[in-house]
């Protein structure tokens, strides 16, 4: 079966990495978060301890903050150098949300009332590209805000104490925020959805089936016709192993996400 | 025939009223002035009034008698045994105290110590050498420096000077029978309960920071009440001597923020998101956090359950129609 290139072995190794470090981050900052319910002091014992789970917490943060950069890095290399500042950064190739974005929206929300037809997607959907900026986002506010709890006494000479009630409110709130929307939504809008149950193991394997780009990214489909780019794209499929491996991997993030899912859920409404 | 005689001399000695043997004793014990003089009405409205000398003094049994050796409370305050509190001595046992005497200390105090010996009423009545306002005297007969800086302290002022006797004494954070080991974890940790039994408001918010968090976990090498508000020195914020005073509150933070500097000592040890009035900056913050997490959540918690909704109808749908 002929299947088509979507990602490269560098965006899978990033989002390895990401999965890796967020599931790091949650086990570690959820017990401090939720630190009146039971399970919290299991699971901190469980970490080895509170300056244990602080180490795991801020190695995580290190591997954050460095497949951030990594990728800024690919995006400039990849407008700057591959492709010598040819690209239209509202075009279809863009992760630039644009208007056929909410002209998407409105399509899926007519599909989902049964008024109308799929919306006919492109490259990259309306919600990948909310979840890519929600990267942006995330670390922003919660990287800069983790640094500030991080070095208080070197941000202390510059701003007042009370800069870290600030920042723990925002650390702590856009965590619940990043993690309930990605052991949720994320998981459901790529994984769980009925097209792709249980899993889509796209950006493990980088690949994906002709009959998939045909069906889900019709515009995408047409136009590496339209523009003969299609053989370039083409591949053959990824040796066993590695397949393999990525659903095994991709299997252990969704449960431990959904683990965590449940103690977080515990510790919001029930503790 | 022995012991018979034997055994009918033991019967008539427990017919013997406790009164009647209290006299005999009271013979000489009675005279003001006497060695080991007892002031029969003071011990008779006691607790133990009615109880006879010889059941706590196990080894006078005559006259003359050697020197009474220490009684032993232990006779009769013993677990499981009924008509006596029993709860206070099992406690004494596990308390630094307790553990003292055990190992040998002669200097560890026993139950007399602090209870008395044949003038012990209920710690209400203010005969009782445990009555409320005179905990911190007995416990300055050993524990003299730690007095002296309660004595300073606004729960020492309150207690000694404005005989306000709900302030914190000695007991209400080292607990009478209980007494952990000063340095324990575990005792360090449970005395932030025990200021939050007064202090209710300012434990619920220590409880919500990062310090809290960390030390209602079960870690206490965190900053708790006594790290920054000090333990027996306790003082208000308002004045100079103060662990939280302008002039102190940098060196106290530095004792764990090695390089805290003034601006860094403005941080809100017990922040409560919810008062717009004092903390206004967090409270919109927090304000715009949740909106923020509610807005993204319910749009696509709707996305999503509309989308698994309208899937899940058109498989069942292509499947019926197949």
């Amino acid at each position: 079966m002929t299947e088509l290139k979507r990602f490269n072995a560098y965006h899978r190794i990033l989002h390895v990495a990401m999965a890796v470090s967020f599931i790091g981050l949650v086990a570690s900052g959820m017990p401090i978060k939720y630190a009146q319910a039971p399970w919290a002091v299991w699971l901190m014992k469980f970490l080895g301890g509170y300056q244990s789970a602080a180490l795991i917490h801020r190695v995580c943060a290190v591997i954050t903050f460095g497949y951030f950069a990594a990728h800024i890095g690919y995006v400039v290399y990849d407008i700057a150098v591959v492709r010598k500042f040819k690209f239209n950064p509202l075009g279809p190739e863009s992760m630039v949300p644009w208007f056929k974005d909410l002209e998407d929206i409105y399509a899926n929300f007519l599909w989902f009332f049964g008024k109308g037809p799929r919306p006919q997607l492109d490259q990259w959907t309306y919600w990948e590209k909310f979840d890519y900026w929600a990267v942006f986002w995330g670390v922003g506010m919660i990287g800069v805000s983790g640094l500030f709890l991080w070095f208080p006494e070197f941000f202390g000479r510059f701003l007042p104490g009370w800069a870290f009630n600030i920042a723990t409110v925002i650390h702590s709130d856009e965590a619940l925020l990043a993690a309930g929307f990605i052991f949720t939504i994320h998981f459901f809008n790529t994984h769980l959805r009925p097209e792709k149950f249980p899993m889509d193991p796209v950006i493990f394997t980088g690949r994906l089936s002709l009959r998939e780009l045909e069906q889900e990214r019709p515009l995408e489909y047409q136009r590496l016709v339209a523009e003969n780019r299609l053989e370039h794209y083409k591949t053959g499929p990824q040796p066993n192993w590695i397949t393999d491996t990525g659903i095994l991997f991709g299997f252990a993030v969704v449960l431990i996400g959904f683990a965590l899912l449940i103690l977080i859920v515990l510790g919001q409404f029930f503790y | 025939m022995l012991r018979a005689l034997l055994a009918l001399i033991t019967v008539y000695s427990m017919l013997v009223t406790a009164a009647d043997a209290r006299d005999e004793c009271y013979s000489c014990h009675g005279k003001k002035g006497m060695r080991g003089y007892v002031d029969a009405v003071s011990y008779e409205q006691s607790v133990h009034g009615r109880i006879a000398c010889a059941k706590c003094h196990l080894d006078i049994s005559g006259y003359p008698h050697a020197k009474a050796l220490k009684v032993n409370c232990g006779i009769c305050h013993f677990l499981g045994r009924e008509g006596a509190p029993t709860e206070q001595a099992e406690q004494y046992k596990l308390s630094v105290h307790g553990r003292a005497a055990l190992a040998g200390n002669s200097a560890a105090p026993k139950c007399q110590t602090c209870h008395g010996s044949h003038y012990i009423y209920r710690s209400t009545d203010s005969r009782s050498n445990v009555s409320r306002e005179k905990i911190p005297a007995l416990c300055s007969s050993c524990h003299s420096k730690e007095f002296g800086d309660y004595r300073a302290s606004i729960h020492g002022r309150e207690f000694l000077e404005k005989k306000n006797l709900v302030a914190a004494n000695c007991f209400d954070c080292h607990l009478e029978h209980l007494t952990p080991k000063p340095g324990d974890d575990q005792f360090k940790l449970t005395l932030i309960r025990q200021c939050g039994t007064c202090h209710a408001e300012e434990m619920n918010t220590y409880q919500k920071t990062y310090h809290g968090k960390v030390a209602r976990l079960g870690y206490a090498n965190i900053a708790k009440c006594s790290d920054c508000h000090g333990a027996h020195n306790i003082l208000p914020p308002s004045d100079p001597e103060s662990r939280l005073s302008r002039k102190n509150i940098v060196a106290t933070c530095r004792a764990c923020h090695a390089k805290a500097t003034a601006g860094f000592t403005k941080y809100y040890a017990h922040a409560e998101e919810s008062n717009r009035a004092k903390y206004p900056v967090l409270f919109y913050t927090y304000l715009f956090m949740t909106a923020l997490l509610i807005g993204v959540f319910a749009f696509f918690f709707l996305h999503t359950f509309l989308w698994a909704f309208r899937a899940l109808k058109e498989r069942l749908e292509k499947k019926g129609g197949g």
